[in-house]
């Protein structure tokens, strides 16, 4: 006999979180913000895509859209239909995506009590960067304006209880001195929903105490956008620091060959052309080397297999035990 | 007194083509119940039995040498397995197909019955659990059946179907049929198609790989 059954408890599936820098290069904090020319363009109207170099091997980090419940701070499709523009696209589309309900705008507190801007900025991470959701507590991202600098993190070390809306988690984002560790939480300068790995920033609260320059409300999008004005706060900031985390599922497979399993090879090289054995000291004690493991399913098929890095000697005398590793 | 070494060996497995084919399939098929062993690379002359040092050394230039990486072609990976035998054993089973190598004409067919010898101290014998035959190239043949074996396992194997690329196709059997493809445009400008058969004793583990050249004619 050739193959052997696993037996129930020789398959076991392990899950572990792996968490990990999200910037290219393995950069923990964003600090150079690179948007070249997209002003005007089709996409440009609707977000700019935010990368980390200037170079050939440039790689997008996030995206910012700037969205106005009531329309304003963009180009409008039709200039005779006031409130059907850009900003008021983007606004609906992240409401609907984030709160599952036209019906309800984006509020922040502001020293408890919910307020609801007209003006949010959207901070929308690429999906290969932050991979399957952003590590809560790794977030401190940078503002500056007149007032100086502002660095913001998330309450989730401190919450302890986690608030969902339609897209997940979500928490808070306060002023703080470092990732996690929040200073003050009297006004909720934004909002984090690592599931979907977007940010969206209270621009009017950051406009109001001067952490953003105002968004021109009656501008085009071909002068002053309402997304250069965060884009500008950013590049004014001291960095953007933010961790990726994703359940790594593996599959661990304990192969077993009791001493009286798997010790006649069929290998050419040690039988002769008749089948005998090549060397006759191997009759009453034979042995065999593994240098591979093959993984099958109940019809023979070959579906993984496993290499070792040296051949491992079996004998009547030997069980080997293989621990194997099949990632998907 | 030193430690114990109690680690196990840890290796990553990588999936084989037939592995991501049936994982994609979603049908089920991709469930991993059971293992082989083998010990393709290894050259047993290499094992020296006359070694002046002893039989500890007899395996010293096997036990030292490296290996390559696994490969993901399932027809190329998993040849020479090791088989589980009583004690004594001097013989090991030999599988015979009756042809060393198989040539068909489009649209020519032929069976095969293959036959284990030396196998539990019998001269010649078919397998109570049938064979595997596997095609490295399954476009290469309008038909690749087993028969003989009516297991649910073996019903489900031969039913299955592989459409488009060159995958391979494995199917159950006490006899195995092909027939060749009447595709022309597969041959290009080639006037022939080569690929293997790999049978392989269910029971023995025995295996044996015959070429198989598919020759084109005016259809």
């Amino acid at each position: 006999m050739s193959y052997r059954r696993f037996d129930n408890d020789d398959i076991v599936v392990s899950a572990d979180s792996i968490t990990s820098p999200a910037w290219s290069n393995n950069a923990v904090t964003l600090s150079t913000y690179v948007t070249g020319s997209q002003a005007g363009t089709d996409s440009g109207k609707y977000y700019y895509h935010v990368y980390n170099t200037g170079s050939s091997d440039q790689e997008i980090q996030f995206a910012i859209a700037y969205g106005h419940r009531l329309g304003s701070g963009s180009g409008l499709y039709d200039a005779s239909i006031v409130g059907k523009s850009y900003s008021s696209t983007v606004y609906g589309q992240f409401r609907t995506l984030i709160n599952g309900d036209e019906d309800t705008d984006f509020s922040f507190l502001e020293s408890g009590t919910p307020t609801t801007p007209d003006s949010v900025h959207f901070i929308s991470i690429q999906r290969s960067r932050f991979k399957e959701k952003i590590l809560p507590g790794s977030i401190l991202l940078s503002l500056s304006g007149s007032a100086g600098d502002l660095k913001l993190t998330d309450n989730s070390k401190t919450e302890t209880t986690d608030s969902f809306v339609d897209a997940g988690r979500v928490y808070s984002l306060y002023s703080g001195s470092a990732a996690g560790t929040v200073i003050s939480t009297t006004i909720e300068y934004g909002k984090v929903y690592p599931d979907v790995g977007l940010i969206a920033l209270n621009t009017d609260k950051l406009v109001a105490d001067n952490f953003m320059g105002a968004v021109n409300v009656t501008s085009n999008y071909t002068t002053v956008d309402g997304k250069e004005t965060c884009l500008n706060s950013l590049v004014s900031g001291s960095g953007f620091a933010l961790r990726a985390d994703e359940t790594l599922s593996s599959n661990f497979i304990f192969v077993r060959a009791r001493n009286s399993e798997f010790n006649y090879s069929t290998n050419p090289s040690n039988i002769t052309g008749s089948g005998e054995l090549r060397h006759s000291t191997m009759i009453d004690n034979p042995q065999s080397y593994i240098s591979q493991v093959g993984l099958y399913n109940d019809s023979n098929d070959l579906l993984a297999v496993a290499k070792l890095s040296t051949p491992l000697l079996k004998d009547f005398t030997k069980e080997a035990l293989v621990r194997i590793k099949l990632d998907y | 007194m030193g430690y114990l070494n109690n680690s196990v060996v840890t290796v990553d497995a990588i999936l084989t083509k037939k592995g991501r084919e049936l994982l994609a399939r979603g049908d089920g098929s991709f469930n991993i119940t059971q293992f082989a062993l083998a010990d393709d690379e290894i050259d047993y002359t290499l094992y020296n039995p006359d070694h002046a040092s002893g039989s500890a050394f007899y395996g010293q230039a096997i036990e030292n040498m490296p290996l390559l990486e696994a490969f993901p072609d399932e027809t190329q990976v998993m040849k020479y397995k090791l088989s589980t035998l009583p004690r004594g054993t001097s013989k090991l089973p030999l599988l015979e197909a009756g042809y060393a190598s198989i040539s068909l004409r489009q649209g020519a067919a032929l069976a095969i019955t293959p036959q284990t010898l030396n196998y539990l101290g019998a001269t010649s014998t078919f397998e109570a659990g049938g064979y595997t035959a596997t095609i490295a190239d399954a476009r290469v043949l309008s038909n690749f059946s087993g028969v003989g074996v009516n297991t649910e396992e073996a019903d489900n194997l031969n039913s299955q179907t592989t459409l488009g690329t060159n995958v391979s196709k494995t199917v159950i059997g006490t006899s195995i049929n092909l027939t060749a493809t009447t595709v022309n445009t597969l041959f290009g400008t080639r006037s022939s198609l080569q690929t293997t058969i790999t049978l392989i004793g269910r029971d023995s583990g025995a295996r044996v790989n015959i070429p198989v050249t598919i020759t084109k004619v005016n259809i």
